[in-house]
């Protein structure tokens, strides 16, 4: 079993060597145009928004769930930041300030997003809903409050200083990364620090012997679902900064690409693995490989393709490795016991 | 047998769909119409038939998220392939959407009883290949009504059965009834007759015994996503012909929830194993009675994909509720 | 008479050890043989050869004395051998007919199945052993005995003339028992013979010709069943002559107060009017067959399974356990039956599945786990309960089921407790670790922590407890205050017995 941990490691290491062969071969092939500081904020402008989204997949598949709601948070919480917002000329008018403004179209977000979140975790726990057709439910469902909310049309007309969030740097670092490092950083810290963190993924490594362990099983999952929708409203205040507006159905492709880095950064869809780093690096594969994609003008369409088809690779990689080691042993262990 | 009824959930379904046709037909007459229902199974007929194919697919325990992809890659495939050949004729047409079809339905198979993944998230996958590949390898561009081979318009205008209105115009029954008939017949022989059908269950309800009782696990699922594949040609077919218009960026997710959940009210576990035909169909009547009544309620469209989302939380929260008071009953602690 | 199998010098060895060596036996045309071992015996190993889904390494294997190779399992079946495992492997959500006839269907290979067929063909198995059954019932509405109606069915639909049975015995009531016997008697009748496996002593000795007894994948030998006493069968399957040291509570150092009363406690459909009571540093053994209640009791003490009524009073408190974490608060531990599901994070660390219970403990001021504190709680309990591992960062898949069964200890015993209820503690663990677990439980019973100790097996709650209960039916049949005054035979009686008037 030994062979197990081992695998972990390997696992990383393999997701460094992808990582760092990216990055080499876009840098030897296309150097005058990936190599360039534009591009390379043009990047870390662009990744945060799924990031934070994937980051929100993998908590919940360390516990053995999965959240496909994400985008539909995301949307709704945009839907509200951007009615806040889009009402500023009235809000001024009473004698508010743009900050106070902000503040509250960023309060609202972050507000509707952490109860979309909650609403997931109620039906999966206090109702006992696979999380998987639970959210897959409450995706229709929240992009269909953003839909009403919005009849379809875009919102726009945010006031100026509220772009800085989506479009603006400190130190040459655009405010997208700044705020997905710091958020990941707690995330990653939570996860390996704390008390939840570490009952995440006893319980997504077996949720009955969580119960016998006398985990609160509820909280935790509660908890952790509240979590990713929260994840998902910061996310949503970066779009609707960045694109200026906000419409409902923004982002579509992102489920894809969440689930896609959660499972490409050693996320376990059974639960019990996965963690920051891996999935950063996750992150940083596939938006250099976007990023080429899109130097290279390859259709939209293909890149479609070329996900779906990594997503597939990247599950048959997994079952090999996991065949190969662990569960080949494991089978033979259990022959012996006579468990089986 | 009344008592036996009295514990099923398509009694109670079926009760629902009645008091709210009373409803609807009271504050909309024309409603409760022969010309009406006719419209209603003419343009219904397609979100059926992906229900069933849903159904089946959820009775091996998979979830199947890809048919919306593989319904447009053939219809999109098949209506292409006759304008280049200059060929006008139906049965090809159905011909190449169904084989384009099922071929991807294999491809899911493939991966999903090869590796055993979840079908779930190799079927998020294999959508976007499908319609990725065919996007960039077959084409953009929609093809619009004055393009269109004659045979699907007449396949849409054909009826089975023509009725005469009071001013002597006449309207029918579409012959989308009859595709969707026979589909609901062979669905219904397939499960009920055959030892495949059975195998569907098994393989749903317990993997284990399934093997143990030497039932071939990968041809079972095979044949059930192929068999989806197969049903989502056909719907592609039929789609083309309703609306007249082919354009192949036309794959929304609505269509894909709704499925959802109309089986999912349909009384089917999500987990695999449970669930019936009539249910399912009992679920896409309901589905398209709200669908087409929310206006009259005064609701704008924008509701749809609300009422849907809602539907699929509340059903599967009621057959869930059920069973997680069973398990607690029964100290199983099935998480 | 001739063997309709045998199976001659048997031995299967995986990754290096041996599951079983030069293993012989043989099963007459409608006898009723018994297969007796420890869990890790071989037991399971050699049903699995016999029946396809394992290849021997070396040794045959005679059907009417002729030489027979299965190569799958299907092979076996079509032979007449057919096995039935302790979970029955029947589709829940199919009704009892399909279940009785979908094998036959498989292995004739029809396309289409006609329900009047499959009424039939179910209809015509059940009449063979003189059974009935609602055929239209789904099998998870079942009762576990009907379920097992069901499987023996199934297998006469595939001309079945030897079913082997894994602890056929273990989940179903007395009466149920007798029940089955008798239709195992129809069989016999019929020439079919039957393989009862198990891995104790018990109600299948009563019809029993011949038993095979294994041990660490040897065979000790065959037995008439009639020259087997109890005894006599456990020092075959263990090698070890026990040696008796009742456990004896200390009452000078331990607090005379009752540390648990339960009063009156009932739960509808699990058990009824219990009422006992423990001190710190008793041993109460509850023993009783599976669905006696006593498991079900356990859960409520620890918060997992709400009484309708009574009374749980914990240090002269009244106390309502509502949930897991309520019990641990309140000084309450499980260690549960089942270790691999239920007991351990099997792909966890060793260290994460000592301190899962106590994490709260491990905060630092910022609220964040100590990495050093974590470190020094998990190596304190490695080396306590001498743990045989390198490293606490090693998945617990990795020890063998003693060492396993040590973290989930000391995963309760890192918990302060003042109440230990033990499920089975000593399920599946080789004899050496077992005697080390029950060190272990009597040592802090020493400390005074109050141990409720499930058991199966009549001999363990003997040997380390000072107390003991017996559960039948949801009730007490009988609580004995001086464990030394009973004997095996006398507790075996009260937990089969038919009415419940006789309590002690």
């Amino acid at each position: 079993m030994i062979e197990k941990v081992r695998r972990g490691k390997s696992e990383e290491l393999t997701l460094v060597i992808i990582t760092v062969g990216a990055v080499a071969a876009m840098s030897l092939f296309l150097p005058d145009k990936f190599l360039t500081l534009t591009n390379f904020q043009s990047m870390a402008s662009q990744f945060p928004e799924y990031g934070l989204l994937a980051l929100g997949i993998m908590l919940t598949m360390i516990t053995g769930g999965i959240d496909l709601s994400v985008v539909s948070i995301a949307n709704l919480s945009g839907v509200a930041g951007a009615m806040v917002l889009a009402s500023h000329t009235k809000a001024l008018a009473l004698g508010l300030s743009p900050a106070t403004i902000i503040f509250l179209a960023i309060l609202a977000a972050l507000a509707v997003g952490a109860i979309c979140g909650f609403i997931n975790g109620f039906v999966i726990t206090a109702v006992g809903v696979p999380a998987i057709i639970a959210t897959l439910g409450t995706n229709g469902l929240f992009m269909g409050v953003a839909i009403i909310l919005t009849e379809g049309h875009g919102i726009r007309g945010f006031p100026e200083e509220f772009l800085f969030i989506g479009s603006g740097t400190i130190l040459h670092l655009p405010m997208p990364l700044i705020i997905f490092v710091l958020v990941a950083s707690m995330v990653a810290l939570m996860l390996r620090k704390s008390s939840q963190g570490f009952k995440m993924y006893m319980l997504g490594s077996s949720p009955l012997a969580a119960r016998f362990s006398g985990i609160n099983n509820n909280k935790v999952l509660i908890k952790t679902y509240l979590l990713s929708g929260l994840l998902a409203g910061i996310a949503a205040i970066i779009i609707i900064s960045r694109v200026n507006s906000m419409r409902p159905g923004y982002g579509y492709a992102y489920l894809l690409l969440g689930v896609l880095i959660a499972i490409l950064g050693g996320t376990n869809p059974d639960g019990g693995r996965g963690g920051v780093l891996g999935l950063s690096m996750a992150i940083v594969i596939l938006q250099v490989l976007q990023s080429g994609l899109n130097i290279l003008s390859f259709s939209p369409f293909l890149k479609k393709f070329i996900w779906g088809l990594i997503l597939i690779l990247v599950m048959v990689i997994t079952y090999f490795q996991t065949y190969t080691w662990s569960g080949r042993r494991l089978i033979q262990n259990s022959l012996k016991t006579g468990a089986s | 047998m009344i008592a036996k009824l009295l514990r099923r959930n398509e009694t109670y379904l079926f009760f629902v769909i009645m008091a709210f046709s009373l409803v609807v037909t009271m504050i909309n007459p024309t409603f409760l119409t022969v010309e009406n229902m006719f419209d209603l199974v003419k343009s219904s007929s397609g979100m059926a038939i992906l229900a069933v194919g849903f159904f089946v697919g959820l009775l091996a325990g998979g979830i199947d998220i890809s048919f919306p992809a593989i319904a447009i890659a053939g219809q999109y495939i098949a209506v292409n392939t006759l304008i280049a050949l200059g060929v006008d004729n139906l049965l090809l047409a159905f011909v190449l959407s169904c084989a384009v079809g099922t071929a991807m339905g294999a491809i899911n198979a493939f991966f999903i009883s090869a590796f055993r993944m979840p079908a779930l998230i190799v079927t998020l996958g294999t959508s976007n290949i499908f319609h990725g590949a065919l996007l960039v390898f077959v084409g953009t561009r929609a093809i619009n009504t004055g393009q269109l081979p004659d045979c699907f318009k007449a396949f849409g205008h054909m009826h089975v059965l023509t009725l005469t209105r009071a001013d002597g115009t006449t309207y029918g029954l579409s012959v989308f009834a009859v595709v969707l008939l026979g589909i609901i017949v062979v669905t219904w022989f397939l499960l009920k007759h055959t030892l495949l059908g059975k195998s569907i269950y098994a393989v749903g309800g317990s993997y284990e015994s399934s093997k143990r009782a030497g039932f071939s696990i990968n041809r079972t699922l095979f044949f059930v996503y192929s068999y989806i594949g197969f049903l989502s040609g056909i719907m592609g077919v039929m789609h083309l012909s309703l609306i007249r218009y082919s354009n192949p960026n036309y794959i929304v997710d609505t269509e894909l929830l709704k499925v959802i959940a109309a089986v999912v009210i349909g009384g089917s576990k999500i987990t695999g194993g449970s669930g019936t035909l009539v249910g399912t169909l009992l679920g896409v009547v309901m589905m398209v009675i709200l669908e087409k009544n929310l206006v009259l309620i005064g609701l704008s469209s924008y509701w749809h994909q609300f009422f849907t989302g809602l539907i699929i939380v509340l059903g599967v929260s009621i057959t869930h509720y059920q069973s997680k008071l069973q398990s607690k009953k029964s100290l199983s602690f099935a998480d | 008479m001739a063997s309709f199998l045998e199976v001659k010098n048997i031995s299967k060895a995986f990754d290096g050890v041996q599951a079983l060596e030069d293993v012989s036996m043989a099963i007459n045309a409608g006898a009723i043989h018994c297969l007796v071992g420890e869990n890790g015996s071989g037991k399971s190993t050699l049903i699995k050869i016999i029946g396809g889904v394992l290849k021997p390494d070396k040794g045959e294997i005679r059907i009417d004395g002729k030489l027979f190779r299965p190569g799958r399992a299907i092979d076996s079946i079509r032979r007449g051998i057919q096995i039935i495992y302790q979970d029955l492997s029947l589709f829940p959500n199919l009704t009892a007919a399909e279940n009785i006839s979908l094998n036959q269907l498989i292995e004739k290979g029809n396309k289409f199945i006609s329900e009047k067929n499959v009424i039939k063909t179910s209809e015509k198995a059940l009449m063979e052993i003189e059974e009935e059954c609602d055929l239209f019932a789904k099998v998870e509405n079942l009762s576990m005995s009907k379920r097992q109606i069901v499987a023996i069915s199934r297998a006469l639909t595939q001309n079945a003339r030897l079913i082997i049975m894994d602890e056929p015995t273990s989940a179903i009531t007395k009466a149920e028992i007798d029940h089955l016997f008798s239709v195992i008697m129809r069989l016999q009748a019929k020439g079919i013979a039957t393989l009862f496996v198990s891995h104790k002593l018990g109600e299948v000795f009563e019809i029993a010709e011949n038993v095979t007894i294994l041990r660490d994948g040897r065979k000790i030998g065959d037995y008439a069943a009639g020259e087997l006493d109890n005894d006599k069968l456990t020092f075959l399957m263990t090698g070890q002559k026990i040696v008796s040291t009742p456990y004896v509570r200390d009452p000078e150092n331990l607090a005379d107060a009752n540390l648990l009363e339960v009063k009156n406690l009932s739960r509808k459909g699990h058990y009824r009017n219990i009422t006992f009571a423990i001190k710190r540093g008793d041993i109460l053994g509850i023993t009783g067959l599976i669905g006696s209640g006593r498991t079900e009791l356990a859960l409520s003490l620890f918060g997992l399974n709400r009484p309708d009524s009574g009374e749980i009073v914990l240090e002269g408190r009244s106390v309502e356990i509502n949930s897991a974490e309520e019990a641990i608060k309140l000084g309450v531990g499980y260690l549960p039956e089942d270790r691999l599901l239920q007991g351990l994070f099997v792909e966890k660390s060793i260290g994460s599945n000592i301190v899962v219970t106590i994490v709260a403990k491990l905060l630092n001021r910022l609220k964040l786990i100590s990495g050093a504190k974590r470190q020094r709680v998990e190596y304190d309990w490695i080396d306590k309960l001498k743990i045989k591992t390198p490293s606490a960062a090693l998945p617990a898949s990795s020890l063998s089921g003693g060492n396993q069964q040590r973290v989930v200890l000391a995963k309760w015993l890192a918990t302060n407790l003042k109440l230990f209820v033990l499920d089975g503690p000593t399920i599946g663990i080789d004899i050496a670790s077992k005697s080390n677990i029950h060190d272990i439980i009597r040592d802090f019973a020493g400390e005074g922590v109050g141990i409720i100790l499930i058991s199966d097996e009549i001999p363990e709650v003997l040997q380390h407890c000072n107390r003991a209960l017996v559960m039948r039916e949801g009730r007490i049949a009988a609580a004995i205050e001086d464990i030394t005054r009973v004997s095996e035979s006398d507790i075996f009686d009260m937990a089969t017995a038919q009415n419940v008037d006789q309590v002690r």
